[in-house]
């Protein structure tokens, strides 16, 4: 089933002319309401009238991570506040998440991407989708939510967290997708098996797995433990969230809503666009997004676009897994990461050296997220509880910070290695393919 | 009275309290008595060496890069007989001292215990102890 096929089908040529006609009236609009993007284009020397085409964009600079920080928190919107109906935000440096302020307009055009993907997983009014990606400032859960009542789907509202009454509910009420991170719907596998819940109970037919990386090899064990078809969701919050892009039942790449999210791929290094179907950096420029639009934005993602028509009818350029990152961050259950928000708290603490490492794996389908973090000499004790009460403080301010909880390990001195240069703060020993 | 101990912080790896061992007796320091407690990675040895040798072992220590403290802790010489530490642990309960840890070893010939006890309150404790 396709949810928009003129727009998913469209073909190449006419998606082409489509995409110049909404960057033309986009960059229009980030130019004359944004401060930023005037100062930046000034600043690039480029006008709002140097495009005309879709080929144009390569004019245009780019946007980062560090303009969302920057700018924190109102200052890139494109509208005034009360044009703004929902705000987003997502974990990022000590007390600075990045903020993302979405029209009534935005808000559609993003539940419109979330009901296509949903519509090429088989789904429709007549399913019932557990929505298990937490809901709040996180865009997974009211993301997904908003697309499974677009369909006209049942939304299940459940959230993260709380597994004994996810399982219930999934059996008494019979949901028939559900929507989380691969990971966790690993471990909900398991705790099925430890319950002994009979699995003729569950109906579940499809899995809406996203917000992290995932392998294949996840996708055959969740598809075979949960009798599932497991498709991939892809997005961002600085793009929207997720519904950016989604499989279709070929599970051949994934999908990009090109007509809402325009895809380019760059070297990471010199950000010149790279031989069609190479690999490199993935950067959006949304085209029809008013209240924040994000004009060549670097998403730090690692990938290759596949401009052939798919095998089901879609002419909609897909995207291949995500290979890695060109930047140090890491998703840990669901969750982004960087190294230097781990270094930002521990200086807060003057027990501790500001020398850390971040060693990062998946054990029986859960991720990791260990650091191993030193205390300076005077702070080391013979009393045991001090230092334990030492280790979840910094345990616990990590979790409200960044969102997840490390498991903090206290090691000897002159342990961590110390490095003037680019020392290597993390290992990830997940395999992603 | 009050006698100093040594605490030396340890990863909870094999062969780490056998370094430290190690370490002090090739320097010749003899361990009279000590105790490890544990966490699930990390644990802190408490050493009691002779008197004279424990700047010596708190130097050895931190120059090999340990992170080692010297703590004040009670030590009781007592009988090694029933009921004498049961006097102790009642008349510290009694003035409202409570034991963080203690541990205890006995002479060659166990006519003697020893008892080393750190407290929330150890001068307190001292006082009590020397008055039993």
């Amino acid at each position: 089933m396709i949810w928009n096929s003129k727009i998913e089908c469209m073909s190449r040529e006419e998606m082409r002319v489509l995409q110049g006609e909404k960057l033309k009236k986009i960059v229009a609009h980030a130019y004359q309401n944004s401060p930023f993007y005037k100062a930046r284009f000034d600043e690039h020397g480029v006008k709002p009238e140097d495009i005309q085409t879709i080929d144009d964009i390569v004019k245009l600079p780019f946007t980062t991570k560090q303009d969302l920080r920057d700018n924190y928190p109102f200052n890139m919107l494109a509208v005034p506040m009360s044009e703004i109906v929902r705000l987003h935000a997502s974990s990022g440096t000590t007390g600075k998440p990045i903020v993302v302020g979405y029209t009534e307009k935005d808000l559609d055009n993003w539940t419109e991407g979330v009901a296509r993907c949903l519509t090429a997983y088989g789904l429709d009014k007549s399913d019932m989708v557990q929505v298990s990606y937490g809901y709040g400032l996180f865009t997974g859960g009211l993301g997904a939510h908003a697309g499974v009542q677009k369909i006209g789907a049942v939304a299940l509202p459940t959230s993260s967290g709380n597994t004994e009454k996810q399982l219930q509910l999934m059996q008494d009420f019979g949901s028939t997708a559900i929507a989380c991170t691969p990971s966790y719907a690993l471990y909900m596998t398991e705790e099925i098996r430890k319950r002994n819940i009979d699995m003729n109970n569950i109906k579940l037919k499809v899995g809406v797995f996203g917000a992290e990386p995932w392998t294949n090899n996840m996708r055959k064990e969740l598809e075979e433990k949960l009798n599932i078809k497991a498709y991939d969701i892809y997005g961002l919050t600085e793009i929207s969230g997720p519904g950016v892009g989604g499989e279709c039942e070929c599970q051949n790449g994934t999908h990009l809503w090109e007509d809402l999210f325009y895809p380019e791929i760059v070297d990471p290094v010199t950000l010149q666009p790279v031989a069609p179907g190479e690999k490199g950096e993935l950067v959006f420029t949304t085209l029809d997004k008013w209240g924040m639009p994000m004009i060549r934005y670097r998403t730090r993602d690692l990938t290759s676009l596949n401009y052939e028509k798919c095998a089901c009818g879609r002419t909609a350029v897909r995207m291949s897994k995500i290979m890695g990152r060109s930047d140090d961050m890491m998703i840990i259950r669901g969750v982004n990461v960087f190294p230097s928000q781990v270094e930002s708290i521990l200086l807060e603490f003057p027990e501790y050296e500001p020398y850390f490492f971040i060693e990062v794996d998946r054990v029986n389908n859960t991720d990791t997220f260990v650091i191993q973090v030193e205390v300076k000499p005077e702070y080391y004790t013979d009393q045991i509880n001090q230092l334990i009460k030492l280790r979840q403080r910094l345990a616990s301010r990590i979790q409200s910070v960044i969102g997840i909880q490390p498991d903090i390990k206290i090691v000897e001195p002159n342990t961590i290695e110390r490095s003037t240069g680019k020392a290597k703060r993390a290992i990830d020993h997940r395999k992603f393919e | 009275m009050l006698i100093r101990q040594l605490s030396v912080f340890l990863e909870n790896r094999q062969g780490k309290f056998a370094e430290i061992a190690r370490l002090l007796g090739n320097n010749n320091i003899n361990m009279k008595a000590f105790t490890v407690s544990e966490s699930d990675d990390f644990g802190i040895a408490r050493i009691i060496v002779e008197r004279e040798k424990i700047d010596t072992a708190y130097n050895l220590l931190k120059s090999h890069s340990y992170a080692v403290s010297i703590h004040q802790v009670n030590y009781l010489n007592s009988p090694n007989k029933p009921g004498t530490m049961a006097i102790a642990m009642e008349e510290l309960s009694k003035a409202g001292v409570s034991i963080e840890y203690m541990y205890a070893f006995a002479d060659d010939d166990s006519h003697n215990s020893h008892l080393v006890i750190r407290t929330n309150n150890d001068e307190l404790a001292n006082r009590i102890l020397s008055e039993l």
